[in-house]
């Protein structure tokens, strides 16, 4: 599910520190920390450890090494954070993150309103698929989905999840199923679990 | 448009300090000129004594201004003779050719803070640039180098302009473009605009900085570069062979000789004039070609490239 035809669906990367940068932010979804994994991430940002502030967000013991550490609650304390500290933020400086999608583009949308731009931006995914559906009817979001179809929280028509994916919104798209024939709804399989 | 070409009657020419000269175009038939954003070019076709000059020069006049344009041409010793010609010869009441405006250099509108760094005559994309941002009303701020004596030459297009600071070269008046990089806040872009050597130290520094190259934006001068040994190009598909001479362009020389070549900012910077090199080595001295597209030598810019060594085979 992470491979798509559709175009519009994001490729993530591995992360690693950009050396050209000047000063680096990596933002983390606890959920999402598999065993060592923060040791590794100490280990990758280890040359930039003099100029890196590490974000957690959500459960996660810390390790060393993870430079000036700050522990948050939630992705949506993460993107106050990044409104309250962007003044001191710069054209040179780079922001990672590591998450699910939902995670990722709750940051990555955030960030861009601060002013970060597409090249400071790096997007690791981890754990979950579960992807956050904008509705095309009632433009409505709905979060933490996992099913191929799903009611919409908004007006709870029954969308298909699509692979498109919005950027500006963070969200994938979901289009009435049943448009055409009302009623019948297929199968409703987990597929983004 | 590219090839379509205006005609302009020269309205007003006035020397604003030594060596600059204003001048101000409207359109020959009495009609409207074709609208233009900030940062737009327009190439226009001088006939010198000798040959003729086809120069491209940024627009100082209003964003979309539809009445006049104005240019702004310094007078370089070393030039090819556009220059030359537009200070010794141009009249108000000339009618001249003229391409259609181009902008290879246009400010992104969506950066949260417009930071600009002129060298010299490079400020006069800049002009529209503040004309624009006054309106629009975005953050931005304009570092200009120039000699202490022309400090005040820009003065009609800067009155109200509040953004503005003037460095030169004396102790206390110099650009430190690094501290200035450096203090920039996010969603900065950058636009550079002045001779070779100080648009490389600026590229440099913002490179040094961590600058994302998506964020630095920059303007070279074409005129300058395009001199060199002359040299002799054989055009294939034509069937002639031309002579580019010392202070002539390759570009030129093709003109010269009748053979229609597209282009539009002659200055080795937007990619239009591309060819096929068939034989030959190129030296290379535009903006567009990768290290790898250079290194497999079968394309050359004519408006500002010319022969390493010997004849050049071009598929023209």
């Amino acid at each position: 599910m992470m491979h798509s035809d559709i175009k519009s669906r994001p490729v993530y990367q591995a992360l690693a520190p950009d050396l050209a940068g000047s000063r680096h932010l990596l933002v983390v979804e606890g959920e999402t920390l598999v065993a060592g994994r923060l040791d590794e991430l100490a280990g990758l940002f280890a040359p930039v450890q003099a100029t890196l502030h590490t974000w957690l967000a959500g459960a996660a013991t810390p390790v060393a090494g993870l430079g000036r550490l700050w522990q948050l609650e939630s992705a949506a304390d993460v993107v106050d954070a990044l409104a309250c500290a962007s003044r001191g933020y710069g054209v040179g400086d780079r922001l990672y993150v590591q998450g699910t999608e939902p995670f990722l583009w709750s940051v990555a949308t955030a960030a861009a309103v601060v002013g970060f731009g597409e090249k400071q931006l790096r997007l690791h995914h981890a754990g979950s698929l579960r992807r956050r559906v904008w509705c095309t009817h009632c433009h409505g979001m709905t979060e933490g989905v996992t099913t191929s179809i799903v009611a919409c929280g908004g007006c709870g028509r029954h969308l298909l999840v699509r692979d498109h994916f919005s950027r500006r919104l963070g969200a994938f798209m979901g289009v009435m199923v049943d448009a055409e024939a009302p009623g019948e709804v297929p199968a409703i399989e987990e597929v983004f679990a | 448009m590219i090839g379509e070409t205006l005609r302009l009657k020269v309205a007003a020419v006035a020397d604003i300090a030594p060596g600059l000269r204003h001048v101000r175009l409207v359109a020959a038939d009495g009609g409207k000129l074709p609208p233009a954003a900030a940062g737009a070019h327009v190439q226009l076709v001088l006939a010198g004594a000798t040959r003729t000059h086809r120069n491209a020069y940024s627009l100082v006049s209003r964003p979309g201004a539809r009445d006049a344009w104005e240019i702004i041409v310094r007078r370089v010793p070393t030039s090819r003779g556009g220059s030359a010609y537009v200070h010794e010869s141009l009249q108000a009441g000339d009618v001249l050719e003229a391409g259609w405006p181009g902008n290879l250099f246009a400010p992104v509108r969506t950066a949260r803070r417009q930071l600009m760094i002129a060298g010299g005559i490079g400020i006069t994309p800049f002009l529209s640039y503040l004309a624009e941002f006054a309106f629009s009303g975005v953050e931005h701020a304009l570092h200009v180098c120039c000699r202490e004596s022309e400090r005040h030459a820009f003065d009609p297009w800067l009155a109200d302009r509040p953004h503005v600071a003037w460095h030169w070269d004396a102790d206390g008046h110099r650009l430190d473009i690094p501290a200035l990089l450096a203090a920039q806040p996010m969603g900065t872009h950058l636009y550079v605009c002045g001779p070779a050597a100080m648009n490389d130290e600026v590229l440099a520094a913002a490179a040094a900085a961590g600058w994302p190259d998506t964020h630095v934006h920059c303007e070279h001068f074409g005129s300058a570069l395009s001199g060199g040994e002359a040299f002799r190009a054989f055009l294939a598909r034509s069937g002639i062979e031309v002579d580019v001479a010392e202070d002539e362009s390759l570009l030129d020389a093709i003109e010269r000789v009748g053979v229609k070549a597209p282009c539009l900012c002659r200055g080795g910077a937007c990619g239009v004039c591309v060819t096929p090199l068939l034989e030959g080595e190129a030296e290379h001295r535009d903006h567009v070609l990768s290290a790898e597209e250079r290194a497999a030598g079968r394309l050359i810019m004519p408006c500002v490239s010319r022969a390493r060594a010997g004849r050049l085979v071009l598929d023209l």
